[in-house]
């Protein structure tokens, strides 16, 4: 299959480019025809479009050993006699893969020749069998490389530590005098530029949703801050190029040097929603806690939007489903007249936030994903157990995403505080409301939309409300395994059943209509009148994070009127550090101005080219579908 | 301890002094300035104000220790990068042994004051003595243009200016850039002329005129007619980087 895709792709070589690979064909074709996906429906389940997708591949160990060493491995693998049939047929088929990408690459080389580019064909005669030695084989390899994984089918394909893998390649550039750090940042460029020659053909949820991140910093085992000048320079070269891929993630912790956060700021600045930041000091032991050993933890990576995803050795699918809190809460409501304490009560949310992780984790078996030959060449322990990656990796763990966390932190605090505590709200006032979507009691809706307490201020409550919500819902997944061994992980993100969620949702006694939108993430109500960025970090940060680790930022619409000068952006990476060191998790910056994005509504042909961050992830703002043009503008009410 | 009226408490406040800051902004103002965006802080007390269409009280009543208490929460966050808390207003200096006690519990904290230097010596004196630093407002060096535009002649803020300049405490002239009213060349000379020399001064900062000023005058019921052009763009008169001094125009 992949050959006949590498076969009928058609090698274009565009003027002045040094990284080459292009994608031609626009659509691949499925693998099975429509009666064949029907018949494997009746038996399996299917996540998303099938195919693998959102993992992390091994990149470092690709542009190191090369295909042809890739190969020579599985060839030896194969002389072991006791191979059973099914384990034969993946081998050969993860050699039919290697030497398609490489003919494939061989093509490349021959129209290069023939256009009298000497440089490139060379280049692509050095990585066609062997590893990378230098930053542009590496940067070239990584593209046929990723550009294979395109074609095969996988979706969501991420790039993962970027800065890591590729410097050595410029470290050994720079220290033979064959580069000069400008030469070096073009070339990065270059690659970034690739990232999205073709990105319209790849898939997502919506145009812009591909998983190309990469993540950048972090520590090494010796706790060694691993910010260097190619992370430095990927930095630079989005700032430069304003376009959406790659995105970029920004490994941090309490102690990363200021300058960091600066350059990331700057970045921000720009609008494209990215980059995102990820706390190690929260992170590394919430992966550790989950079972991951401390190499695998410290190496994190960040899958398509933000949950956490071990290169080379996961093969976890990251958001196999989602909670809705605020929907058990409103479940739960209607049996509210039975308990007499709020504790009582919340005992019984708790059962119930249980009882639905069980039915989520009964939900999903009988996965069937299509098998993937050259990506498990890319993944960890394919060749050992001769085995395809679709089939499972070394680790094979869920995702479970939570939405409308604080809708139903704010529902539950003013039960506590209007309903048992100060009595100011009977229960037939309430459920009245509630059944007749507020038709009525427009005052009280008034009230609770405004005046009620809610994540974001800095209070006790209903800051841990929020808490006993995620700790219900890791308990809920905790110890439990499913059918490939792993196990679930609970998270913060929401993806887009934010908005899935919300469409189904009764009234809530926030205040919200029924079917009225509900944030998207880790963030607070729609309806917050914002005391500031402060205390929505505070609220945002007091939630025991490490134990609900699969993913999903506090997100924060930033006006960009903030960014007038040079100490504002400076200012901006200090509260960015603040959060870091209050203990948040991760965060997601959008820079906005409301009436850009409402003109460009009205007319999108003159703003083709604004980016927005929509869930965990950046597009071009006019090619969204109405319902998250309309979410993110609304989210940005009340910005700060 | 003595209570005050406060109408805002802004975090991270980003025009307002050095590193992350949340800035308070007490109610009550003795000038009336034709361009002010906070029609809000004129009156000392609390009162109706309407916003997207629903009525609100604006400003409330806070004992000096409950908002010190508050403001320290935030301690860490303003010691690691390097900021603090600023007041400002209407006019804070008016009721300043409120602020005065806020800032005695507030000692391990910068602490900034905006002030528009319309106040009685001893209570500038004595804010001035408790403050890091000050953003001191300097709107019109001619009096009787001040009087026109701000209700009030300038002398005693041109004496709290000297004071201020006297004592060596570390200071930040604003000035507002108001279309045709004291973006000349002539006012801005005239201002130069009064900073220079000054130890303090960290810099200059030309603040152009807000266009949406207006937009709160309604909501408290009043209406906005100001005597100038608001369509036309200030002019930038840079009279101060040649005496040495740096500028900022926001």
């Amino acid at each position: 299959m992949l050959r006949a895709l590498l076969n009928a792709e058609k090698p274009v070589i565009l003027e002045g480019e040094k990284i080459v690979g292009t994608r031609t064909i626009s659509r691949i074709p499925s693998i099975f025809t429509e009666a064949e996906w029907a018949e494997i429906r009746k038996t399996h389940t299917l996540h998303e479009r099938g195919t693998v997708s959102n993992i992390s591949p091994d990149y470092e160990g690709i542009l190191r050993d090369g295909l042809g060493g890739r190969k020579s491995q599985v060839l030896e693998r194969a002389k072991d006699p006791t191979l059973t049939e099914e384990q034969r047929l993946f081998l050969s088929a993860a050699v039919e893969s290697i030497e398609a990408v490489q003919d494939f690459i061989q093509k490349y080389r021959v129209c290069a020749r023939s256009a009298g580019l000497e440089d490139i064909a060379s280049i692509l005669d050095n990585i066609h069998s062997v590893g990378a030695t230098t930053l542009r084989e590496a940067l070239q390899l990584l593209r046929m490389v990723h550009f294979a994984l395109w074609e095969s089918d996988c979706y969501h394909n991420t790039l993962g530590r970027f800065d890591q893998y590729i410097y050595p390649y410029y470290r050994a550039d720079k220290a033979a005098g064959r580069i000069t750090d400008q030469e070096a940042f073009d070339l990065i460029e270059e690659f970034f530029l690739t990232c999205n020659k073709d990105s319209d053909l790849y898939v997502g949820m919506q145009q812009g949703d591909n998983g190309q991140s990469i993540v950048l910093g972090g520590r090494n085992q010796k706790g060694e801050y691993l910010f260097n000048e190619v992370s430095r320079m990927c930095l630079k070269a989005s700032y430069e190029l304003n376009l959406i891929d790659p995105k970029i993630n920004l490994r941090c912790d309490a102690d990363t040097p200021l300058d960091v956060f600066i350059q990331g700021a700057h970045l921000t600045k720009r609008g494209l929603g990215f980059p995102q930041y990820d706390n190690d000091d929260v992170v590394i032991p919430g992966l550790e806690k989950l079972g991951y050993s401390p190499e695998d933890a410290r190496n994190y990576v960040v899958a398509a939007c933000w949950e956490f995803i071990i290169p080379k050795n996961g093969m976890e699918i990251v958001n196999i489903d989602a909670l809705s809190f605020a929907g058990v809460v409103s479940d739960a409501l209607e049996h509210l007249e039975e308990y007499a304490s709020y504790e009582a009560f919340y005992a019984y949310v708790d059962n119930c936030i249980k009882a639905e992780c069980e039915r989520i984790t009964q939900a999903h078996n009988n996965l069937y994903i299509v098998p993937a030959p050259f990506m498990s060449m890319l993944m960890g322990g394919t060749i050992e157990k001769a085995r395809d990656i679709s089939l499972g990796g070394n680790s094979n763990n869920y995702g479970v995403h939570g939405t409308g966390l604080s809708t139903a932190a704010d529902s539950l605090a003013v039960i506590k505080k209007y309903y048992f505590e100060e009595k100011t709200l009977s229960l037939e006032e309430l459920m009245d409301a509630l059944h007749h979507n507020f038709k009525g009691h427009e005052a009280l809706q008034e009230h609770l939309r405004n005046d009620a307490p809610k994540m974001g201020l800095d209070l006790e409550e209903p800051d841990s409300i929020g808490s006993a919500l995620l700790k219900s819902f890791a308990e809920g997944l905790r110890g439990k395994r499913n059918e490939r061994g792993g196990i679930w992980r609970a998270g913060t993100g929401t993806a887009m059943y934010y908005i899935f969620h919300a469409k189904d949702l009764p009234a809530t006694p926030d205040g919200r209509y029924a079917g009225e939108v509900i944030p998207a993430n880790f963030t607070p109500s729609m309806f917050l009148r914002q005391k500031g960025p402060v205390s929505v970090m505070r609220s945002f940060s007091k939630q025991k994070l490490e134990d609900a680790i699969n993913g999903g930022p506090l997100t924060i619409e930033l006006d960009e009127s903030i960014f007038r000068n040079d100490e504002s952006v400076e200012k901006l990476a200090m509260l960015i550090r603040s959060y870091i060191r209050m203990g948040g998790h991760q965060l997601q910056l959008n820079t906005l101005n409301r009436e850009t994005l409402l003109d460009a509504k009205k007319h999108p042909e003159q703003h083709r080219d604004l980016i927005v961050r929509v869930w965990g992830w950046s597009g071009y703002f006019v090619e969204l579908d109405e319902c998250y043009q309309d979410h993110i503008i609304e989210r940005i009410k009340y910005k700060i | 301890m003595t209570d005050g009226i406060v109408f805002s408490i802004e975090e991270f406040a980003i025009n307002d002094g050095p590193g992350i800051r949340t800035t308070v902004f007490l109610k009550g103002c003795p000038l009336r300035c034709a361009w002010c965006h906070n029609p809000e802080g004129w009156s000392p007390l609390p009162e109706k104000m309407v916003k997207r269409g629903r009525e609100e009280t604006c400003g409330y009543r806070i004992s000096s220790g409950e908002l010190a208490e508050r403001l320290g929460r935030d301690r860490d966050l303003f010691r690691d990068s390097g900021g603090g808390v600023t007041f400002t207003g209407g006019e804070p200096l008016m009721q300043s042994p409120f602020l005065c006690e806020v800032m005695d519990g507030l000692k391990d904290m910068h602490k900034a004051v905006e002030t528009s230097g319309y106040a009685r010596e001893d209570a500038f004196r004595s804010v001035m003595e408790r403050a890091d630093s000050l953003l001191f407002d300097i709107k019109l060096v001619d009096s009787a243009l001040h009087r026109k535009y701000t209700g009030a002649g300038n002398e005693l803020i041109l004496r709290n200016l000297k004071t201020l300049i006297a004592s060596g405490k570390p200071f930040v002239a604003r000035i507002p850039l108001i279309p045709g009213v004291n973006d000349t060349r002539e006012n801005m000379e005239a201002t130069a002329s009064l900073l220079q020399g000054a130890v303090g001064l960290q810099r200059v900062e030309l603040l152009r005129y807000n266009r949406v000023a207006g937009a709160k005058y309604p909501m408290v019921g009043l209406s906005y007619r100001p005597p100038f052009d608001e369509e036309k763009e200030p002019a930038v008169y840079d009279a101060f980087t040649g005496l040495g001094m740096k500028l900022l125009v926001l």
